[in-house]
C-alpha cells in the first residue's frame, strides 16, 4: 500500500478512525453530546481531507478518483454532516456511541463505493453501508416492530448481496479480472463487432449478459427498484424518522454509483440488451411506486414509495446511459441521474428531518392526519415540508424540478441513428411525466392537509435544534439549487463525462493497492 | 453617464420608486399623507422631461450647426440591458440558419418621445396636485396614490422604450392602470362592470395589436425600432441575410454589421426596404386595431364612456389627457410602416373622421357631464387619427397637426375633466346636467377655468384647440383638394373634410350646452350637496388656473413660433417624409408654401365661424326658454334622431345582442361540455391510478417469505428474457 494510496484515501481512513475511536471511547464513557460533536468533527475532518485533494491527478485503477467520486464523495460527505445533525437525539435506551460509529462507517462506504475501481472493494464499500445500517436499525427504536423491520432489512439485504456477489462472480469468470479498466478492455476488444440485435446469445456474451442481470438485481435491491422493493414499505415504517431517511439514500446512492460503474461505464457491448432491461425496470419502479404511495396513510410508508418511486425515475437516466446512441442531446442521461440523486437527497432527508423535528421520542408522526393545520401552527416548518414535498413532486422553480427536467431532456435527447429505438425513449419520457402528475396528487394531499384542514392536535415539535438545522438546510439548498441549477448540474455532468472520456481511453496512471487481485 | 441616459432612467423610475414606497408604506404609515412620494417624484420626473426636451434641441442644434449628415432626424438609443435572448428562435425553412430572437430593454430620446414624455408628466403632476383635495376623504387615499404612479411610471416608459415588445408590455400595463383605477371604488357594481368592460374591449385591439407584432417579426426579423450594431462575426448567424431581414455593412471606417430596426436609420434612408403590397398594410390594420382600442375608436370606442366611473382625476388624466393618446403616439411612431400602404393610411383617416363625427352627435344629448366630456374625448381623438391619416409621402403636416392636436388637447381636456370633477365634487357627486344649474357665482373660479377649457375645445380663437383643429383641418383640406390623388381617394378626404367642420360645429354646440346647462340659468343645487357646496380648495383650484392658462397659451405660442412643428419634425418618422419631401421638391422645383398659407387661412376663417354658430345655437337654446329646447326636442324626435343620439347610437345594445349574447351561449355549452363528459373523462383517469395501486396492494402483505421468493421470481423473470431477446 504505497503512501499516493493512502493519501487518496485519507478522507475514508478519516472517517473510519473517527468512527473507531468512538466504538472505543462509547464503553468507558457515557457522554451521548460528546459522540455527535465528536462525529461531527469526523465528519468535518474528512471534507477537510477531501477539499486538499483536489487538485491531484486523477488516477484510474483498482482506486478510481475521477470527478464521478469526488460527486459521490462530496454527496455523501454533505449527507453524513445531515445526518450528524439530523440524530442529535440521545438515544433512549443508550447505544449512542455505536449509532454515531455506525454511521459514519456507512458514510464512509458510500464514500469508497463512489471511488471504487474494483469490484471487491466495491463489494466491500457496499457491504460497508449494509452492516451499519443492520445495527443502526436495531438501535434506532426498541419496540417489536423496530425488531420486525431490522430482521427483515438484515435477511433480505443478505440475499440481495448474495445475488450480487453472484453476478461479480459471473463478470470476473467471463473477463478474467475484477478492475474495471481491465473487465472494460476485456469486453469491448473481445468482440469484433456487435452481435444482430436478434440473434440468441452464446458463449461469452451469454455470461456477460448474465452477469449483468445479477449485478442489476442485486444492486436494484440497493435502490429499492421493482420487484426488489419489498422490503422498503415495512422497514421504513417500523423504525425511526432518521434511519428511515438513511435507507432512503446512502444505499440508494451507492448503488445507483455502483450501476454507473459498473453497467455504464465498464460493461460496454451490451448496447442492445442492457437498455432494455433498465427501461423495463425504470417503468416498473416508478409506476409501481406511485401507484402504491397513493394508497398510504402512513408517512413513513408513503414517503418509502415516494423513494422506490424516484428510483425508477433516476434508472431513466441510467437507461439513457445505457443507450446505443449516436446522438445524444444537449443532457447527459448519467448526469442527470447523478444531478436527479443529490436534489432527491436533500428533499428526502428534509422531509424526514421535517417529521424528526415534529414528532416526540415516544410518539412520532406516523399518519399524515398528525400534520393537519400545521400551516396555521407552524408556518415555517410547514412551509419547509411543502419546499421539499413541492421539489418531490417536480414543481418548477424547485431543485426536482430541474431534476425530472434534466432525466426527460436526456431521454428525449437520445438518437440513435438508423435504429428505431427513439419511440422507446420518447415513451419513457412520457411515462416519466404521467407518473410525475400520479405522484403529484400524494405530495399535494399532504400539503393540503398541512395548510386547509384544522388541527387536530399541534406537534409538540420536541425534535430540537438538529432536526430543525437539518431540514432548514435542505429547504435553502433546494430552493438554492431550484433558483441556480447551473453549478450543480455542469458538477453532475461533468462528473458523468468525464468518468466516461477516461473509460475509454485509460492511459492514467494506476495506483498500486496492497493485495491486488485478479491475474 | 451622460445626461440624456440618466433622465431617460430618472424619468420612469422616480414614479415606480414611488408606487412601491406608497405600496408598502401607504396603508400604516403614510396614510393621509401618502401623496408626498407622488407628488414629489412625478414633479421630478417632470422637471426631468423638461430638461430632456431641451438636451434634444441642444443636440438638433448641434447636428444642425454640423452640417448636413445622413442621419434621418434626431435620436438617441440606450440600451440598458438584455432582458430576453433566445439564440436560433425561428428558422423560416431547415435551409436557412435560424435567427436569434433578443428583447434588450431600450430607451430612446427623440422629439417625439420628449414631447410625450413632457405633456404626460406636466398633466399627471397636476392631476396629482388636484387629487390630493379630490380625494381627501376617500378611504382608499393611499392606494390610489400607489396607482396614479404606477401609471405614470408605465406611461413614461411606453412613450420611451424602443421595441415593439416592449411596448406592448407597457401598453398592458396603462391597461392595467386604468383596469385598476376605473374600478377604484370597486365596491359600485357598476365601476366594477366598467373596470371589466374597459379590459375586454381592450384585450380585443390588444389581440391585433399582437398579431401585427408576430407579422412584423416574420416579416423583418426584429421588433427593434432602432438600428443595432453587430459585433463582427458575433451573436451567431446574424450576419446572414435571411428573407427580409436587411443587414448592412457600414461604411469603412465602422466595420460591423447592422441589423435594421423596424424604424431605424438604415430603413428610414433607403424606404425601398419597407414591404409594401398586402403584408404591409395588413401590418398597419393591425397594428391600428390596437390603437383603436386603446384610443376608443370606431368600433371599439364603446368603453371610454363607462370609464368615467373612476375618479375623476383619473377620467382626466389616464381616459382624457394621456393614456387614450397612447394609439396616437402608436401610429405616429409607426408612420414609415403606414406609408407603405396607402389603404391603411386611409383607413386611419376614415376612422378617425368617423369616430370624430359619431361621438360628437352622440355627445349633443346627453345629459352626464363626464360623458358628454367623454364623448368629446372620442371624437377629438378621431380627429387627431384624422391628421394621421391625411399624411402623404410629401408632407408630414397630418402628423405634426395630430401630434399637436395631442399635445393641446392634453392641456384643455384635463382642464374640463377636472372642472366637471370640481363641479362634482360640490354638488356631492352628482354630475348629472339637469339636476344643477347656475353655478357661476357660487364657484368663480371653476367657472372661468371651464370657460377656458370650452373655448379651447370649441376652437376659438386664440384658444389652444384653435390651432391644433386648425392645422388638422387644413391638412385634410389639401388632401381633398390636391391633384395628385386619383378622383375616388380624393373623394374620400373631401368626404372626411367635410365631417370635420360638422364635427367643428357639434363640438362647439355641445360643449357650450354642458357650460350654459351647468354655470348659467337659475342657480339648482342638489339635495347631495349638503355643506359640500362651495368652491373647490386650493389644491384644486391651483391646477385648474394653470391649464387654464395652458389652454390659452400653448396652442398660439408654439404655433405662432413654429416652435412645436420645427422641433416634432426632427423626430425620425417625420423627418423621413421631411428628406423626402426635400428631394421631391428639388425634383420638381415647386413651391407649394405660398399656396399652402392661402388655403390655410381660408380653413381659419371657416372653422371660426362654424364654431361660433355652434356657440350662438348653444347660447340661442339654453339661455333662453327651457321650451325652446323641448319643443326641438319633440320635432327631431319624432324622426328619431334625438333618441339615437341619446341611446349612443345604440352600441352598447348591439354589441350585447350580437357579440356578448352569442359568446355566452357559446361559453354556456363549453361549461356544460366540459362539466358532463370533460370532468367525468378526467375523474375516470384519476380513479385508475388508485385502482391499481389497490389492486396490487396484497402483493405487500408484510411476509418476508413471500418477499425473497419475490425477488427471486423477479430475478428469474429478468434472466428469462435473457433467452428470448
Amino acid at each position: 500500500m504505497s503512501a499516493e494510496t493512502v493519501r487518496l484515501l485519507t478522507p475514508e481512513i478519516v472517517l473510519i478512525a473517527v468512527a473507531v475511536a468512538i466504538f472505543v471511547a462509547g464503553a468507558f464513557a457515557d457522554a451521548p453530546k460528546w459522540f455527535r460533536w465528536i462525529a461531527g468533527a469526523g465528519v468535518a475532518l474528512s471534507a477537510v481531507a477531501l477539499w486538499m485533494q483536489h487538485g491531484a491527478a486523477v488516477c484510474s485503477g483498482p482506486l478510481t478518483i475521477d470527478s464521478l467520486a469526488y460527486y459521490g464523495r462530496w454527496l455523501a460527505l454533505v449527507l453524513g454532516a445531515l445526518f450528524v445533525l439530523l440524530t442529535a437525539r440521545p438515544l433512549a435506551g443508550g447505544g449512542t456511541p455505536e449509532y454515531v460509529g455506525s454511521l459514519l462507517l456507512a458514510i464512509a462506504g458510500l464514500m469508497l463505493v463512489s471511488g471504487a475501481g474494483e469490484l471487491v472493494l466495491m463489494f466491500v464499500g457496499l457491504e460497508l453501508i449494509s452492516i451499519p445500517t443492520y445495527v443502526l436499525l436495531y438501535l434506532g427504536r426498541r419496540d417489536a416492530a423496530s425488531q420486525e423491520s431490522a430482521v427483515k432489512y438484515f435477511l433480505l439485504s443478505i440475499l440481495a448481496s448474495a445475488i450480487l456477489l453472484y453476478g461479480l462472480g459471473f463478470l470476473y469468470g467471463t473477463t478474467g479480472s475484477t478492475e474495471l479498466g481491465e473487465i472494460h478492455a476485456a469486453l469491448a476488444g473481445s468482440r469484433p463487432a456487435l452481435p444482430d440485435a436478434g440473434a440468441v446469445p452464446v458463449g461469452f456474451d451469454m455470461f456477460a449478459r448474465l452477469a449483468l442481470v445479477l449485478i442489476f438485481a442485486g444492486l436494484g435491491f440497493k435502490i429499492a427498484a421493482a420487484p426488489f422493493h419489498f422490503y422498503a414499505p415495512d422497514v421504513y415504517q417500523g423504525t425511526t424518522q432518521a434511519n428511515a431517511a438513511l435507507l432512503s439514500v446512502v444505499p440508494k446512492a451507492a448503488g445507483m454509483v455502483a450501476l454507473v460503474r459498473i453497467l455504464v461505464l465498464a460493461m460496454p457491448g451490451l448496447e442492445a440488451f442492457a437498455w432494455k432491461l433498465a427501461l423495463v425496470m425504470a417503468v416498473l419502479t416508478m409506476t409501481l411506486g406511485n401507484f402504491m404511495a397513493l394508497w398510504q396513510n402512513n408517512l413513513r410508508r408513503l414517503l418509502a414509495y415516494s423513494s422506490i418511486a424516484h428510483a425508477g425515475y433516476m434508472l431513466i437516466g441510467l437507461t439513457v446511459g445505457l443507450a446505443p446512441a449516436i446522438v445524444r442531446g444537449s443532457q447527459d442521461g448519467v448526469g442527470a441521474l447523478l444531478f436527479y440523486l443529490c436534489v432527491y437527497a436533500l428533499a428526502t432527508v428534509g422531509a424526514f428531518a421535517v417529521l424528526e423535528y415534529l414528532g416526540r421520542e415516544d410518539a412520532p408522526i406516523d399518519a399524515v392526519d398528525e400534520l393537519a393545520g400545521l400551516g396555521r401552527a407552524r408556518p415555517l416548518v410547514a412551509a419547509a415540508m411543502s419546499v421539499f414535498l413541492f421539489s418531490l413532486a417536480g414543481i418548477p422553480l424547485l431543485a426536482g424540478f430541474w431534476g425530472k427536467f434534466a432525466l426527460f431532456l436526456s431521454a428525449l435527447g437520445v438518437d440513435p441513428g438508423g435504429v428505431s429505438v427513439r419511440p422507446w425513449f420518447v415513451g419513457l419520457a412520457i411515462v416519466g411525466a404521467l407518473n410525475a402528475a400520479v405522484a403529484a396528487a400524494y405530495y399535494l394531499r399532504i400539503v393540503g392537509v398541512m395548510f386547509f384542514r384544522t388541527p387536530l392536535a399541534v406537534p409538540k415539535a420536541e425534535g430540537g435544534m438538529g432536526p430543525w438545522l437539518t431540514f432548514t438546510v435542505c429547504a435553502v439548498l433546494t430552493l438554492a439549487i431550484g433558483a441556480f441549477p447551473r453549478p450543480l448540474l455542469q458538477a453532475a455532468n461533468d462528473a458523468s463525462r468525464q468518468s466516461s472520456v477516461q473509460r475509454a481511453a485509460p492511459d492514467l496512471p494506476p495506483v498500486e493497492l496492497a493485495g491486488r487481485t485478479g491475474p | 453617464m451622460d445626461t440624456i441616459k440618466t433622465l431617460l432612467i430618472l424619468i420612469p423610475a422616480l414614479p415606480l420608486a414611488a408606487t412601491l414606497l406608497t405600496a408598502v408604506l401607504g396603508k400604516r404609515v403614510l396614510r393621509r399623507q401618502s401623496h408626498w412620494p407622488t407628488v414629489l417624484a412625478i414633479g421630478l420626473s417632470c422637471a426631468a422631461s423638461l430638461v430632456l426636451v431641451f438636451q434634444v434641441q441642444q443636440g438638433i442644434h448641434k447636428a444642425e450647426s454640423e452640417g448636413p449628415s445622413p442621419q434621418v432626424g434626431y435620436e438617441k438609443v440606450v440600451t440598458l440591458w438584455t432582458w430576453a435572448g433566445v439564440d436560433g428562435a425561428y428558422a423560416y425553412s431547415t435551409s436557412e440558419p435560424a435567427r436569434g430572437f433578443r428583447i434588450d430593454v431600450t430607451l430612446r430620446a427623440d422629439p417625439l418621445t420628449a414631447v410625450m414624455l413632457a405633456m404626460v408628466t406636466l398633466v399627471s403632476l397636476l392631476v396629482a396636485v388636484y387629487s390630493i383635495g379630490y380625494m381627501h376623504d376617500d378611504p382608499g387615499y393611499w392606494r390610489f396614490f400607489s396607482y396614479i404612479p404606477l401609471f405614470v411610471f408605465s406611461m413614461t416608459m411606453l412613450v420611451s422604450v424602443s421595441n415593439f415588445v416592449l411596448l406592448y408590455v407597457f401598453w398592458e400595463a396603462v391597461g392595467l392602470c386604468s383596469y385598476l383605477l376605473i374600478g377604484f371604488w370597486f365596491q359600485k357594481p357598476a365601476a366594477a362592470a366598467a373596470g371589466k368592460k374597459a379590459f375586454l374591449v381592450n384585450r380585443i385591439g390588444d389581440f391585433g395589436f399582437a398579431l401585427g407584432l408576430f407579422l412584423l417579426w416574420t416579416t423583418y426579423g426584429t421588433l427593434d425600432f432602432h438600428d443595432v450594431k453587430l459585433a463582427a462575426g458575433g451573436e451567431g448567424t446574424a450576419a446572414t441575410v435571411v428573407h427580409h431581414e436587411t443587414e448592412i455593412v457600414e461604411d469603412a471606417d465602422q466595420p460591423g454589421l447592422v441589423r435594421a430596426g423596424v424604424l431605424g436609420q438604415t430603413m428610414l434612408r433607403d424606404r425601398a426596404l419597407y414591404v409594401t403590397g398586402g403584408v404591409a398594410t395588413a401590418i398597419c390594420l393591425l397594428l391600428m386595431l390596437g390603437a383603436c382600442g386603446k384610443s376608443a375608436q370606431f368600433p371599439l370606442h364603446v368603453w371610454l364612456p363607462d370609464a368615467m366611473e373612476g375618479p375623476t382625476p383619473v377620467s382626466a388624466l389616464i381616459h382624457a389627457a394621456t393614456m387614450v393618446t397612447a394609439g396616437v403616439y402608436m401610429v405616429t411612431r409607426c408612420l414609415p410602416l403606414f406609408l407603405a400602404s396607402e389603404v391603411a393610411l386611409q383607413v386611419v383617416a376614415a376612422i378617425g373622421g368617423f369616430t370624430a363625427l359619431l361621438a360628437a352627435l352622440t355627445a349633443l344629448t346627453q345629459t352626464d357631464l363626464k360623458r358628454i366630456l367623454a364623448y368629446s374625448t372620442i371624437s377629438q381623438l378621431g380627429y387627431m387619427f384624422l391628421g394621421l391619416g391625411a399624411v402623404t409621402l410629401l408632407s408630414a403636416a397630418g402628423a405634426v397637426a395630430g401630434m399637436f392636436h395631442l399635445f393641446t388637447h392634453a392641456f384643455f381636456k384635463a382642464l374640463l375633466f377636472l372642472g366637471a370633477g370640481s363641479v362634482m365634487h360640490a354638488m356631492g357627486g352628482v354630475i348629472d346636467v339637469r339636476r344643477f344649474g347656475g353655478l357661476r357665482r357660487l364657484m368663480p373660479t371653476t367657472h372661468w377655468t371651464f370657460l377656458f377649457g370650452c373655448l379651447a375645445l370649441a376652437g376659438i380663437v386664440p384658444f389652444a384647440g384653435f390651432w391644433s383643429k386648425d392645422l388638422i383641418l387644413a391638412a385634410v383640406g389639401e388632401q381633398a383638394y390636391s391633384h395628385a390623388l386619383d378622383p375616388q381617394t380624393q373623394r374620400l378626404y373631401y368626404l372626411l373634410y367635410i365631417a370635420g367642420l360638422l364635427t367643428a360645429f357639434l363640438t362647439a354646440f355641445y360643449t357650450f350646452r354642458a357650460f350654459f346647462l351647468t354655470f348659467y340659468g337659475e342657480e339648482r343645487i342638489p339635495r347631495e350637496a349638503g355643506h359640500h357646496a362651495h368652491e373647490s380648495p386650493r389644491s384644486m383650484t391651483v391646477p385648474l388656473a394653470i391649464l387654464a392658462v395652458c389652454a390659452l397659451v400653448v396652442g398660439a405660442y408654439f404655433e405662432l413660433t413654429h416652435g412645436f412643428a420645427h422641433f416634432l419634425e426632427q423626430a425620425p418618422p417625420l423627418a423621413m417624409i421631411a428628406a423626402e419631401q426635400a428631394t421631391a421638391e428639388a425634383g420638381a422645383g415647386l413651391g407649394q408654401s405660398a399656396h399652402q398659407a392661402l388655403s390655410h387661412w381660408w380653413v381659419a376663417v371657416i372653422s371660426s365661424l362654424i364654431a361660433a354658430a355652434g356657440i350662438a345655437l348653444a347660447a340661442l337654446l339654453y339661455l333662453g326658454h327651457p321650451q325652446r329646447v323641448e319643443r326641438l326636442t319633440r320635432t327631431l324626435d319624432a324622426g328619431g334622431l334625438y333618441r339615437l343620439s341619446r341611446g349612443k347610437f345604440f352600441f352598447d345594445e348591439i354589441y350585447d345582442l350580437f357579440v356578448v349574447r352569442p359568446l355566452q351561449a357559446v361559453a354556456s355549452l363549453s361549461f356544460l361540455f366540459d362539466r358532463t363528459v370533460i370532468d367525468r373523462l378526467v375523474d375516470g383517469c384519476g380513479l385508475m391510478p388508485k385502482r391499481i395501486g389497490a389492486a396490487l396492494r396484497p402483493l405487500q402483505n408484510g411476509m418476508i417469505q413471500f418477499y425473497a421468493l419475490a425477488m427471486v421470481l423477479g430475478l428469474l423473470v429478468l434472466l428469462g428474457t435473457l433467452l428470448t431477446m
